[in-house]
């Protein structure tokens, strides 16, 4: 394992990245890694070199964005009424779609793979409330299990369901007109 | 009234399935068979998990503040 004292120049700019692309904020951003290296250093013994650092690390702040997420949902409970409401009301008119989704064009896979999508996810997971975004970040973006993500939030797994529906939908709604197949001005 | 579910009940139910790993219900795949733009719904939810997933390669870095901060921090 290399000197602790190195990590910050050599993981520092990294684990921000994964961590602002999480939570948000420049200031929990940063939190995250002062917690993470701080572990990372106590538990220094703990690493095997079966990963890199950068991956273990990683892993550290893995756990560190789901307890703050945890901690989060404790603090601010969801309010049911919010979030139980008819949520595809927004996207349908009767049963059909009120705005057809467009074409994302050749290679979306590949288009979703770049900086420019990471920018336009971020700024319309900003648009979400944050029950709903934070639904998403712990389900997609970290791949929480349901179970889990639902314990986590505090929410039965069927609201859970409700939540990342809206979320889907409205990023997928989002990132279309930002990113991927924007209208013509 | 008809017996296949409609844009908005596959919408949802898409999003259900994407996030059970369960293969959809045969009037949902029949809708699908017959509807383009559900079709692209679809592919669309995958190309978010996917992009959504992956941890950012470039992007903003942490201030040099910040970097002096942890390093004095590290450094006890």
């Amino acid at each position: 394992m290399t000197d602790p004292s190195t990590w910050v120049d050599a993981y520092g700019d990294r684990l921000f990245r994964y961590a602002l692309s999480r939570v948000r904020n420049e200031a929990s951003a940063e939190d995250l890694i002062q917690d993470t290296l701080l572990t990372g250093f106590k538990s220094r013994a703990n690493f095997k070199g079966d990963s890199s650092e950068l991956t273990w690390l990683t892993g550290i702040l893995r756990n560190k964005i789901f307890e703050y997420y945890r901690r989060q949902a404790k603090e601010f409970p969801l309010s049911p009424s919010d979030e139980e409401s008819d949520p595809d009301d927004e996207f349908f008119d009767g049963r059909h779609w009120a705005v057809a989704p467009r074409d994302w064009g050749g290679e979306p896979a590949l288009k979703a793979e770049s900086v420019e999508f990471a920018a336009a996810l971020r700024s319309c997971l900003d648009a979400l409330t944050q029950n709903v975004a934070r639904a998403f970040i712990l389900r997609e973006m970290e791949g929480v299990t349901p179970q889990v993500t639902a314990l986590a939030l505090g929410v039965s797994p069927p609201h859970l369901a409700v939540l990342l529906y809206r979320a889907r939908m409205r990023l997928r709604r989002c990132l279309e007109r930002t990113y991927f197949a924007p209208e013509p001005t | 009234m008809s017996m296949l579910p409609s844009c908005r009940e596959v919408s949802r139910l898409l999003s259900e399935a994407h996030e059970s790993g369960r293969p959809l219900g045969m009037h949902a795949r029949i809708h699908l068979g017959i509807c383009a733009v559900c079709r692209r719904v679809l592919a669309q939810f995958a190309v978010l998990r996917h992009g959504a997933a992956r941890a950012p390669e470039e992007g903003p870095s942490l201030s040099s503040e910040a970097k002096a901060r942890l390093r004095r921090f590290l450094n006890g």
